[in-house]
């Protein structure tokens, strides 16, 4: 019989005159992996954060670590079981001003309560130990210069340096590509095998859970509605809560889609043989030709920095190609000044699964008006009535308009970027990870989203995305980048059934949930 | 604590105002005006503040000279906010990088003390140029600051999706103009007004600066130095209405950097 690591008992949390956890109960033994699953909100960050000693407001219950006496939850000091928290990268859990390295270094050497050269050594080890972890030089940066899959190696070796005996993983892999999240779940496995710990993981998707396996607790209003293995969750699910989070799973994916014919309508993007100053330097004559008819959709697949972006950059005359043209709405965007490549913009929506793209000091409403103010001589109220619709399609009517938008959340600022591009009418939408870091409910509405706003306002979609199953619901064909080059093109149900690199196969492999 | 300490301070700058405004009215006597009383006389029920070398009222005559020394802040922060702050923030979507220059200048100039520009500036016009000297002294650091402010808003991630989108830069700058108005302008007025004080004072103290009848509280101050070792009140007063001024500005920046603009 496994040594049991902690037993949670009767926790209720109340924060703000509501309950976030309900009376919940746990146990998790050495070795064992729990994950909780459910929308935010659901109590899982409640759970992590009595565990993480931060237990807030209004709290009952007892915690019980390995053989010790329980204990109130709300007296927990310094637990007499060696805990680490690993957060995720969004959650931005270190400090802007000094380096990566050394903030690292000095948590592993308080928990250690060893020198620091120990803990840099142990640091080290760690990310030896890790395949396809930054050597610990990378790490002399500050968080801000460093890539975001770096940083997550980063996170995730220094809780492994601290020996921890129980590993709170707070939706550690969010924000991630699946190929880095994969590896960085099956990272976590190795290490949990070599050392033993237990892991409870707090998901939003499931997705983490099928890596992750174990036991999968789906949780609601701070409570468990079901639990069981994944594989059996994602089929025979028991619960009505359950089985409408595994059909918002499912309409985020191709199934869900309606295709459209591509290639249909004028040519509303076309690249002739395009070289990106910002990729890596190639044969000549390697450049990228394709052309994005109105109403087509291709997605731009691959791994962070494969080049993708700078790619974009350049076919929205962002920034100047190293050679080859590109024409836009059939102007030729490398003759153009930069007053003349605004006005061609106009007709570019962009929606991006990053949270800064909106600036956080404009309010709700002016926010979805500016491109009609800024484009447009209409009246007050014609400019009312386009923005009201647009909230209204995208369900946040019913917030207040001078509501700033610092102040919403990831989801909604997600809606509001669809809104603003809604006005707009574009014949083009540059559309970067649009679900990252959602929910699975927020991922179903914002596929559904998406699709009802190309269906209506007929753009062209351009998707950039590391994601195969976002580019499966948005499009109908793909390019597989990899290091700035284009290694596979064609339609995405071709690629996806027989796909001829190994990068694609890679990209495909980390989407898929396991068969039951 | 920073929200409490900032009403604090815009609360001591109303009261200052009024007393201000009512200055002709608070004070027992007129500006400058002799043989009140006999020379160097003791604060006491009749003379608060005492009396000076030639006997005039000390607390009226604060109450002027803080009168004086507000107005000409006043004057020498408007001309900072303009010529610096307002200039600084515009500067970097000057087309052509015209601003890179302006910036460059006024970093060189922002390197040389305020005190020594203001009066190389009275020199080159009159004394009766010296706020709008010293809010000019000012400007270069107030410039730096608004252009950096500025450059990292322009080149910030949601201005870059802005441009993506086709929203011209008049748009954005006015969009950033507003919101830095309404977010930062107390504040960055605030901090120019101790600032041009400090300036204005040490320029006044040292003679450059405002000339009789219209006495500031830094030629108070100076006035004050051949009878101070006999008689504190005469510079004590006035160097505490001083000192009150610039903390009441200092604390409503939020003590952030008071002595830069």
């Amino acid at each position: 019989m496994s040594e049991r690591r902690l037993a949670i008992s009767e926790l209720t949390v109340a924060a703000a005159g509501r309950a976030e956890l309900d009376c919940f109960s746990l146990a998790i033994d050495a070795g064992e992996t729990v994950v909780l699953l459910g929308e935010a909100g659901c109590g899982k960050e409640a759970v992590m954060r009595v565990l993480a000693g931060a237990p807030g407001e209004a709290v009952s219950g007892t915690l019980q670590y390995g053989g010790a006496q329980p204990e109130r939850a709300v007296k927990i000091g310094r637990t007499p079981l060696r805990t680490v928290y690993l957060p995720s990268v969004p959650a931005q859990p270190l400090s802007p001003h000094a380096s990566v390295a050394s903030q690292l270094i000095r948590a592993i050497a308080r928990k250690l309560g060893a020198p620091r050269a120990t803990a840099r050594a142990e640091f080290a080890l760690a990310l030896e130990r890790l395949e396809g972890a930054p050597p610990l030089s990378a790490f002399d940066k500050t968080p801000a210069a460093l890539p975001r899959e770096s940083l997550a190696w980063g996170l995730f070796a220094a809780a492994f340096a601290q020996t921890p005996e129980l590993v709170l993983a707070d939706h550690a892999l969010s924000g991630l590509a699946p190929t880095q999240a994969r590896q960085l779940a099956r990272a976590l496995l190795a290490e949990q095998k070599r050392q033993g710990f237990a892991i409870l993981y707090a998901a939003m998707n499931t997705q983490v859970a099928a890596w992750l396996g174990g036991r999968v607790l789906v949780m609601r209003h701070g409570k468990i509605v079901e639990e069981g293995p994944i594989a059996r969750l994602a089929t025979a699910q028991a619960h009505a809560y359950t089985q409408t989070f595994f059909k918002a799973v499912a309409s985020a994916s191709p199934a869900y889609g309606a295709p459209r014919a591509s290639g249909r309508g004028q040519p509303v993007l076309q690249a002739y043989g395009v070289e990106c100053a910002r990729a890596s330097a190639k044969r000549p004559g390697d450049g990228l030709t394709f052309e994005l008819r109105r109403g087509a959709s291709l997605a731009l697949l691959g791994e962070d920095g494969s080049g993708r972006s700078a790619l974009v950059r350049v076919l929205l005359g962002l920034d100047r190609p190293r050679a080859g043209r590109v024409v836009l709405d059939a102007v030729d965007v490398g003759i153009l000044a930069e007053k003349m490549l605004l006005r061609l913009r106009r007709r570019v929506a962009m929606i991006a699964g990053a949270d800064d793209l909106l600036d956080p000091r404009m309010t709700l409403w002016d926010t979805v008006s500016e491109p009609l103010r800024a484009h447009l001589k209409l009246s007050r109220e014609l400019v009312a009535n386009y923005r009201d619709s647009a909230l209204k399609r995208v369900g946040l009517a019913s917030l207040p308009g001078d509501c700033a938008v610092r102040d919403l959340s990831a989801f909604d600022k997600r809606r509001l970027q669809v809104a603003r591009a809604i006005v707009g009418a574009p014949l083009l939408a540059v559309i970067d990870e649009p679900l990252r870091g959602l929910d699975a409910f927020a991922q179903s509405v914002m596929c559904d989203l998406l699709r009802n706003f190309r269906a209506q306002e007929g753009p062209a979609f351009l998707v950039i995305t590391s994601d195969f199953a976002v580019a499966q619901a948005l499009c109908e064909e793909a390019m597989v980048f990899k290091d700035g080059r284009v290694i596979e093109r064609g339609l995405l149900a071709d690629l996806v059934r027989a796909p001829k690199e190994a990068q694609t196969k890679a990209l495909i492999e980390a989407t898929l949930l396991p068969s039951p | 604590m920073r929200a409490i300490l900032r009403a604090f301070g815009f609360a001591g700058l109303g009261v200052i105002a009024v007393i201000v405004g009512l200055n002709n009215v608070l004070a027992r006597l007129p500006a400058d005006t002799p043989h009140a009383g006999d020379a160097l006389s003791p604060p006491s029920p009749q003379f608060p503040f005492g009396t000076d070398l030639f006997g005039r009222d000390v607390a009226s005559e604060v109450l002027h000279g803080l009168a004086v020394t507000v107005g000409h802040a006043g004057v020498a922060m408007l001309v900072t906010i303009v010529m610096g702050g307002a200039l600084g923030f515009v500067a970097v979507r000057f087309p052509l990088r015209a601003g890179t220059p302006l910036r460059w200048l006024a970093g060189v100039l922002g390197s040389v003390p305020p005190l020594f520009l203001a009066i190389l500036m009275i020199g080159l016009t009159s004394r009766d140029f010296a706020a709008e000297a010293a809010g000019l002294a000012a400007a270069p650091l107030a410039f730096t600051r608004a252009f950096d402010r500025s450059r990292s808003l322009a080149r910030s991630r949601h201005s870059e999706f802005a441009r993506a989108t086709g929203i011209p830069m008049t748009t954005l700058l006015r969009r950033d103009l507003i919101y830095e108005i309404r977010d930062n302008f107390l504040s960055t007025a605030a901090r120019s007004l101790a600032a041009v004080t400090i300036t204005l004072a040490t320029v006044s103290f040292f003679g450059f600066g405002a000339s009789p009848p219209r006495r500031d509280l830094g030629l108070m101050i100076a006035a004050a130095r051949e009878s101070y070792f006999d008689a504190w009140w005469t510079a004590a007063f006035p160097a505490l209405a001083l000192m009150a001024f610039i903390l009441c500005a200092r604390l409503a920046a939020s003590l952030d950097e008071g002595e830069q603009p």
